[in-house]
């Protein structure tokens, strides 16, 4: 959907000789002595499928708004360029002259600003439609999706106000609102939820990610809080003095992060929202794991610190039963066990199957229900491990996966 | 005395920029006179179709639509205020050279909008064009308008388009200047929103400049008025009709009645003016609270 290759933005009078002492090595400071210049984005590259939920992180001033604002041109970058794929093939916005540069916005490159940007003249609703009145869109039918829009986001009956009469959380909500309603397949975000209280931004957050999952938006994020990062990134960006430093899925930014910048900024990570069953499950082939004998067509497994658990699995995988003190355990799929009522004490008769992608926020609640090892599973329904309180809590402690490794810590 | 210690020290030196002064203007008179006589051919159609309305209007009428149109604009005070004032005007018998010199202001309103806005937001858009700019505003807004009735005379002739032009020159300036100032000041985010929804040149200026600029430009409108009646008695020295007749014969002949109920007429009219305007301006501020 988009490409960004080898994306630089330098500010200042000698932009060409600082881009050749960047590229000879030298330091962003080094190049402000001799030139004078800002570097404010340096080298990034990245590539985004339609409908990705693409998360930018990085402290204040590491250049998150200059990137966003390169992709639509909104700052010229200095170098690299910015793939955009449309009915029309590939385009490259950093090249696109200025009747295409217009349509480029207009048909799909919204954006929701960090000071959001509204027209103090114009009704909220007016401000909502201010993309379609440019797109030259009818005015019945704008006021029609202007006020949809403006339902979405909670403030229906706002049209008619003017935006000093909001308040800032509610002004972002209607830059969001525009941004909407405007229609463009890539959302350009650069910290549309920071001025909501908590309960407005997580409903806002999933309007997002429904928006994004109905409507096939792509979405580039900028925020500060890493909690809504992990909740909405597909992948996340960690930016340090212009660069990306780590780009990643969200689970591998928290439990690997690759530099001591990026460990720093996920130290406060809540693990359980990002670590999923697959990674923290003990395997069959595991130390811990006993295979016991082999019958025709399927093979019995126990674990060895909770000894009388046996689970006996097919040759193509899949799991045929369980037996603990030696009794049948019935398997029930997690969220069937956690749509009934609670028991009063946990079930030692039954055993929570689960889904590898499930985070250790839904093991927590099965283990809250049922004592016997949960049973992780592929899209196949084929076993890929046991997940017991021992691998949470490790999981939890060293915000690692298992991966194999006796004691939960790997490289 | 040492003639070194006198002004008799610049006699070999001494420059004669008010010959020049003077063959550049019968230069000018000579040869551009046409295109001078030429240009008065708009502003005087102008003039004569406003004076036309307001002379033909019952001042009942007039006195009516104007009260009601200020307490629209700018509240009950206001039109009461308009309604006496004008009522007044008549009583004191100005009606006819009061409407003939709201026309002359109309008139030269209208022209200085016509060349001001859009030499306004050249400036605001060129560094260069408004450094350019600067020093004509400044020797317009400070040559004392007594110089430059001598070669508007000779330009224009002698009369109430002569003097329009003049209050043009000397009216001009304040309108440039606030709308350059006006739309410098629309703030940048508020730009990029527009430019960012893929809004043309056209439309960011008419959609967003332009209406976030209007109360200064308002401002600049206000100013432009209140200077053009400042010219009200000037224009007068040069055959411009209006209120600026009785002040200028009563002065001649020392009758200090007339000479005060003509000022009295354009103080009135200043205030009005002032009042509706500057509540026009804080009309679209109040709207952008
Ligand atoms: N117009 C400009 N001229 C010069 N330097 C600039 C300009 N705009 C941004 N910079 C510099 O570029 C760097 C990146 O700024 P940017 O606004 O992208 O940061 P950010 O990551 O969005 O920060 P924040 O989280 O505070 O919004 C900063 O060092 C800033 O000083
Ligand atoms: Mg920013």
């Amino acid at each position: 959907m988009i490409r960004v290759e080898s994306l630089h933005k330098v500010f200042g009078p000698k932009p060409d000789e600082a881009l050749r002492l960047l590229a000879e090595g030298r330091t962003k400071d080094e190049i402000r002595e001799a030139t004078g210049d800002v570097i404010g984005v340096q080298d990034v590259s990245f590539e985004l499928k339609p409908g990705e939920f693409f998360v930018i992180m990085g402290l204040s001033g590491s250049g998150k708004s200059t990137l966003l604002r390169c992709i639509n041109r909104l700052i010229a970058p200095t170098s690299g360029r910015v793939w955009l794929q449309t009915d029309d093939g590939e385009i490259d916005v950093a090249q696109a002259g200025p009747s295409e540069l217009r349509r480029l916005r207009q048909e799909h490159l919204a954006m929701v600003f960090q000071r959001f940007g509204l027209l103090p003249h114009r009704t909220v609703r007016d401000n909502v439609a201010y993309g379609l009145e440019v797109q030259r869109v009818g005015h019945a039918e704008r006021v029609r999706r202007a006020d949809e829009t403006l339902e979405m986001v909670g403030l229906g009956g706002w049209g008619d106000a003017l935006p000093s009469a909001l308040s800032g959380g509610m002004q972002q909500r209607v830059g969001l609102a525009r941004a909407l309603a405007a229609g463009g397949k890539v959302l350009l975000m650069d910290e549309p939820f920071s001025a909501l209280d908590p309960l407005i931004k997580m409903q806002m957050q999933e309007e997002m990610i429904r928006l994004q999952r109905q409507l096939g938006r792509t979405i580039i994020f900028i925020t500060h809080d890493l909690d809504e990062a992990l909740r909405l990134g597909d992948r996340i960006a960690i930016m340090d003095d212009g660069r990306f430093v780590q780009v990643g899925v969200p689970e591998t930014i928290v439990t690997e992060p690759r530099t001591p910048y990026v460990a720093d900024f996920v130290a406060h990570a809540d693990p359980t929202g990002v670590i999923t069953a697959g990674t923290v499950a003990v395997p069959p082939e595991h130390p811990r794991v006993d295979e016991l004998r082999r019958e025709p067509g399927s093979r019995v497994l126990s674990h060895r610190t909770q000894a009388e658990v046996e689970i006996e699995v097919a040759d193509d995988g899949r799991v045929l039963g369980m037996r603990a003190d030696g009794a049948g355990a019935e398997l029930v799929p997690i969220d069937t066990l956690l749509a009934e009522e609670a028991p009063t004490s946990r079930y030692r008769d039954r055993a929570a199957v689960v889904h590898a992608d499930r985070t250790l926020r839904t093991l927590l609640a099965a283990r809250n229900v049922c004592n016997l090892p949960v049973l992780v599973v592929d899209d196949e329904e084929r076993l890929i491990g046991l997940v017991t309180e021992r691998e949470i809590i490790h999981a939890i402690i060293e915000k690692r996966g298992h991966n194999g490794d006796t004691n939960g810590v790997t490289a | 005395m040492n003639a070194l210690l006198t002004d008799a020290v610049f006699d070999p030196i001494r420059i004669p920029l008010d010959d020049w002064f003077n063959d550049f203007i019968n230069w000018l008179t000579f040869n551009y006179r046409p295109t001078f006589q030429a240009m008065k051919v708009p502003v005087e159609a102008l003039l004569d179709g406003v004076s036309a309305v307001l002379l033909w209007l019952p001042p009942i009428a007039f006195i009516a639509l104007v009260a009601i149109m200020a307490w629209r604009v700018a509240g009950w005070r206001i039109g009461a205020l308009a309604a006496v004032s004008f009522t007044l005007i008549g009583m004191v018998g100005l009606w006819d050279l009061t409407m003939v010199t709201l026309s002359m202001v109309a008139a030269s309103v209208v022209v200085c909008l016509i060349i001001g806005l859009p030499l306004g937001i050249l400036a605001a858009r060129s560094d260069r064009f408004q450094g350019g700019l600067r020093p004509v505003l400044d020797v317009m807004q400070t040559t004392p308008a007594f110089v430059y009735l001598v070669p508007v005379v000779m330009l224009f002739s002698i009369g109430t388009v002569a003097g329009v032009i003049a209050t043009i020159i000397f009216a001009l300036p304040p309108l440039i200047r606030l709308t350059d100032l006006g739309i410098r000041q629309v703030p940048e985010d508020v730009i990029e929103a527009a430019e960012a929804f893929g809004s043309s040149e056209r439309e960011v200026l008419f959609k967003v400049r332009l209406p976030l600029a209007l109360p200064t430009i308002m401002a600049g409108v206000n100013q432009t008025i209140m200077l053009a009646l400042s010219m009200v008695v000037i224009a007068a020295l040069i055959g411009a009709g209006g209120l600026g007749r009785p002040v200028v014969e009563g002065l001649n002949a020392l009758r200090i009645g007339q000479a005060g109920i003509g000022g009295l007429a354009i103080v009135l009219l200043a205030i009005v003016l002032d009042r509706l305007t500057q509540a026009f301006g804080e009309g679209g501020a109040a709207k952008r609270g």
